[in-house]
């Protein structure tokens, strides 16, 4: 869209084209990304000033860590997010592909790379299934994950029989525990290098731009020639093995794939899985996503999180913070959207 | 509307729950004792009102995930006036349903006002309920609860019938008075059924929507109260698993999740089929982790029935216009 402005800025004369540069600046300057930016640093000058322990390297290597797994459960729900659907059954997949890979590791003593590939191709399949079935029963993906959450989670629960497996293999582990130049955690490189991919597919590929152009208007898209089945279900798949890559993460963290590791039904994760997509940016009804954006969400949530955590102002109330700071998160999109609508920048 | 007998919502579910419970008594004659029929009832009391709290939201057309959030806080909070501040269970009960009435008031403004929709306003509320009950229990339990509450929460007043079928019948009763027989109902299920319209014919959408998520925070507040009779404890964990419940059971019943559509009767016979279900996994010692699974399995299979029903309906008035 700016890019478009721009192209007819040039021929109207210098005044006008100097408008539109402002009026581009402007936009970034009101851009969620750059409110985000804002955000983490002023939340991290805030945390660095009241507790020194922040910005000490263990600190920081955890933070890299959580927010690598809160980042990736993030990009998992804005893939189907820019559909126009949800996708309540992240936090089930992630559970069950996390198990099936340690089981995997422990019944079979597979080495941790066809492993993690085998939790990842669960991943997908599962996803598949989601979409399969939305697209083909014509329901909102609300109530067909809803169930499929507690289908997914009632199965991985009986075959394992909610019995944890800790024989993980030591690579895999030690991977997870990691320290690249002591603050890094490779964790944390695998979800920036699954967020330039996925930055690369909706900016560069024909089928990112079906994705979106099948989310933003499905009949639209549908005469134009997309494959707009097909192309619900494949982002349904992405967010199975986004899942997925999400729930091996924590595994390689722990050492152990554990059923409890997303709470009752994969449920614990929903929130995190909302808040980076919705404090980023992706729009619920569709069509546009933002992967630096839910980065940034994801991040700022965690980093709000660990802050909090470190001062220690009662752990038990972390999750009425978070609750809070969605509300104000929408709220302030909503402020933000209509002013942008009444100067017409939009 | 002549609407013939079978082609109602609650026609359906009525005979299966019917066949169920006559198969599942000739094989377990155990079943239909008056024990196990207590047991039932007790388990199908609570679900009931769980399920009447996500009913009404539905016949707007929206949803509320804090459900669980909103029962498990007037849960404690029921638990927690009685034992710190020794107050009497009838007095602590109206403050905790006042508490689920304030909350539901929270998310029907945000939803009204805001235009957001109500799945994002509801994930955000139930992660702030859901934290102050956390942050007000440090997730220990209130154990101090008076004798009388712990009696009304299991015992019966009329074997089998335990004490608490009478708020479910009162709410059963209230709920389709409300939706059937009142203008306020019936602009409810208005505005479910086509929003623009109901604004256009003079009703308050604004209003409607925070009446109905009131009324939804009033019942989960109840539920979460007669929870705590039952399990004789005030435990922060409760409401953590109602939410597939809460859908189900009104699916089952027929309800459209577009909105607009409800059936109470449906609605209920939802949770005794649900309940039935899970007692016969228990009975037959069959995994009762299944359960999830089970419920999962009744959700997809309800919405596409209705979905069927909805399309052969489509086809009839269309057959039927031309």
């Amino acid at each position: 869209m700016i890019a478009s402005s721009r192209d007819s800025a040039s021929d109207i004369g210098d005044t006008q084209s100097e408008q539109f540069r402002t009026v581009a600046l402007l936009r970034f300057f009101l851009s969620n990304e750059f409110g985000l930016i804002v955000l983490v640093v002023i939340f991290a000058i805030i945390f660095s000033t009241l507790s020194p322990a922040f910005l000490s390297k263990f600190s920081l290597y955890a933070l890299g860590r959580t927010s690598a797994v809160n980042i990736m459960i993030g990009f998992s729900m804005m893939v189907v997010i820019l559909t126009g659907g949800l996708n309540l059954s992240v936090g089930a997949i992630g559970v069950s592909s996390a198990m099936f890979g340690g089981w995997l590791m422990q019944a079979f003593g597979l080495p941790w790379v066809p492993a993690v590939f085998g939790g990842l191709a669960m991943g997908a399949a599962l996803g598949a299934i989601n979409g399969i079935v939305i697209v083909q029963s014509g329901l909102h993906s609300f109530i067909i994950t809803l169930a499929t959450m507690s289908i997914f989670f009632g199965v991985m629960i009986f075959l394992t029989q909610a019995d944890s497996y800790r024989e993980i293999s030591p690579e895999f582990a030690g991977f997870g525990r990691m320290k690249i130049q002591g603050v890094v955690s490779p964790l944390l490189l695998v979800t920036i290098g699954v967020a330039v991919l996925l930055s690369g597919l909706f900016r560069l590929t024909s089928l990112g731009r079906e994705m979106l152009a099948a989310g933003a208007n499905p009949q639209a898209a549908e005469l134009s020639g997309i494959r707009v089945n097909r192309t619900i279900t494949l982002c349904h798949m992405l967010s199975g093995v986004l899942a997925g890559i999400a729930g091996m993460m924590l595994v390689a963290r722990t050492g152990a794939a554990i059923p409890s590791m997303a709470g009752q039904l994969g449920q614990d994760w929903l929130l995190p899985a909302f808040l980076g997509p919705v404090l980023g940016g992706t729009l619920l009804t569709g069509g546009r996503v933002s992967v630096l954006g839910t980065l940034l969400g994801s991040f700022l949530v965690t980093m709000l999180t660990s802050g909090l955590l470190l001062m220690q102002v009662g752990a038990f109330w972390i999750q009425t913070y978070l609750g809070l700071l969605l509300l104000t998160a929408v709220l302030i999109d909503l402020a933000r959207r209509r002013y942008l609508q009444r100067r017409k920048l939009v | 509307m002549s609407q013939k007998l079978w082609q109602s919502d609650w026609f359906g579910p009525f005979l299966v729950t019917i066949a169920a419970i006559v198969i599942v008594s000739l094989f377990n004659p155990s079943f239909l004792s008056p024990f196990n029929i207590q047991i039932l009832l007790l388990a199908i009391s609570v679900n009931a009102i769980i399920a009447f709290s996500q009913m009404i939201i539905i016949a707007i057309g929206q949803m509320n995930l804090s459900v669980g959030a909103v029962g498990g806080l007037a849960a404690i909070s029921f638990g927690g006036i009685m034992e710190v501040w020794g107050v009497p269970w009838p007095i602590a009960a109206a403050l905790a349903l006042g508490i689920g009435f304030l909350a539901g008031i929270a998310n029907g403004v945000l939803c009204a006002y805001t235009g957001i929709s109500a799945f994002v306003i509801t994930l955000a509320t139930l992660s702030v309920f859901k934290g102050i009950n956390l942050g007000i229990t440090e997730a220990q339990p209130f154990y101090e609860i008076p004798e009388t509450v712990k009696a009304l929460g299991n015992e019966t007043f009329l074997h089998p019938l335990p004490w608490l079928v009478i708020p479910v019948i009162l709410a059963a009763f209230l709920l389709w008075n409300l939706l059937f027989r009142l203008p306020l109902g019936r602009a409810i299920l208005a505005v479910g059924g086509n929003e623009h319209a109901a604004e256009l014919s003079g009703i308050s959408v604004p209003f409607i929507v925070i009446v109905a998520h009131a009324v939804s925070g009033l019942l989960a507040a109840l539920a979460g109260i007669m929870l705590v009779g039952r399990l004789q404890i005030g435990q922060p964990t409760i409401g953590d698993d109602w939410l597939i419940l809460s859908f189900a059971a009104p699916v089952i019943g027929g309800a459209i999740l577009t909105g607009g559509h409800v059936s109470v009767a449906g609605t209920f016979l939802g949770v005794a089929i649900v309940a039935i279900i899970t007692q016969v996994l228990v009975l037959f010692s069959i995994d009762p982790f299944l359960v999830q699974v089970v419920l999962g399995g009744l959700i997809l299979w309800a919405v596409g029935v209705n979905r069927l029903r909805e399309v052969r309906a489509h086809r009839k008035s269309a057959a039927g216009a031309r």
